[in-house]
């Protein structure tokens, strides 16, 4: 059974891509938390973009397939070891984490639908609202059941991090990445997985 | 009775002057035994600092392979971590595109 309503009726696609979406393509963020008074503030507090994930026992054990990825900034720089600069893919991935603090993720795929609760992810949701992070896409599809959105950290027009909610009907993917995040560069990663090339800076800023 | 006695253990017991080459025949005993200690001594060392050595070299050898192994297994996490980024990156533009009027 589908967490989402079922209807015969042809897919509806409710879209929303944020105007931050165009603008962090552009690269035209505005100015981040802090520096539009213009007044200087004696002690400035970067936020974190690191996301106190839940403990998703429970799901794995109930998962027919999990992904539970944790690397801190120590592991990225074991992995950027192994990396050999000049293999294509690898060049790329080294490019991609160069500048990275941490990044984590939680995917989990059932077998039935409805195996999880939105309630489940409600909590990550919650830090998403904190001061700093910004929505950049936002997606809901009722053809595939899928719903994703992306989040963006930005404080003075520097990306400090991403976070990535993506609820599908029998999966759910929650992707955190934590340092100074090149999209360009992570989009440069395309094909070499075996992924088709984003365009995400074509993408039109269009209501839900 | 007593003064024969006493007269056979003076006899016995009186002091000779060693031969000329006792000292060099002693000495010629005594060197070869502290060589063979010493000898012995040294292997014994070397047997341990051999040891100790081996000892490091397979601890290192270890640590090497463990960090082989964490270095691969944190390369592959990092692949397959951006490898899900994509996948998902992918699915909402994908929603995007087929959004009607896009």
């Amino acid at each position: 059974m589908s967490i989402f309503p079922k209807t015969a009726a042809a897919p509806l696609l409710a879209v929303a891509v944020t105007a931050a979406a165009t603008s962090l393509a552009a690269g035209t963020l505005a100015p981040g938390i802090g520096t539009a008074s213009g007044v200087a503030s004696p002690v400035v507090t970067v936020p974190s973009a690191q996301l106190v994930l839940p403990d998703f026992s429970a799901l794995a054990a109930k998962a027919t397939d999990s992904v539970n990825i944790t690397l801190d900034g120590s592991l990225l720089h074991l992995a950027a070891g192994f990396l050999n600069s000049k293999d294509p893919e690898d060049a790329a991935t080294l490019e991609a984490i160069k500048g990275l603090q941490g990044i984590y993720v939680r995917s989990f795929t059932f077998d039935t639908d409805a195996a999880y609760r939105e309630a489940d992810i409600d909590g990550v949701r919650r830090q998403l609202s904190a001061p700093g992070w910004t929505r950049l896409i936002q997606t809901r599809s009722r053809k595939t059941h899928a719903d994703v959105d992306i989040y963006m950290m930005t404080v003075n027009g520097k990306a400090l991090g991403l976070a990535l909610i993506a609820s599908e009907a029998r999966q759910f993917t929650i992707v955190n990445i934590v340092g100074a995040i090149d999209l360009d560069k992570l989009r440069k990663l395309e094909g070499q997985f075996g992924v088709p090339k984003l365009d995400l800076s074509s993408q039109k800023s269009s209501g839900p | 009775m007593h003064e024969e006695l006493e007269s056979r253990l003076r006899e016995a017991l009186r002091p000779t002057t060693p031969p000329p080459d006792f000292a060099a025949r002693v000495m010629a005993r005594v060197v070869p035994t502290q060589r063979r200690r010493a000898t012995a001594a040294w292997w014994l060392a070397a047997g341990l600092a051999a040891a100790v050595l081996i000892a490091v070299g397979v601890q290192s050898h270890l640590k090497q392979q463990r960090d082989i192994q964490a270095g691969m297994e944190a390369r592959r996490e990092v692949m397959q971590a951006l490898r899900v980024t994509n996948q998902k990156f992918d699915l909402a533009v994908r929603t995007v595109h087929e959004a009607p009027g896009v």
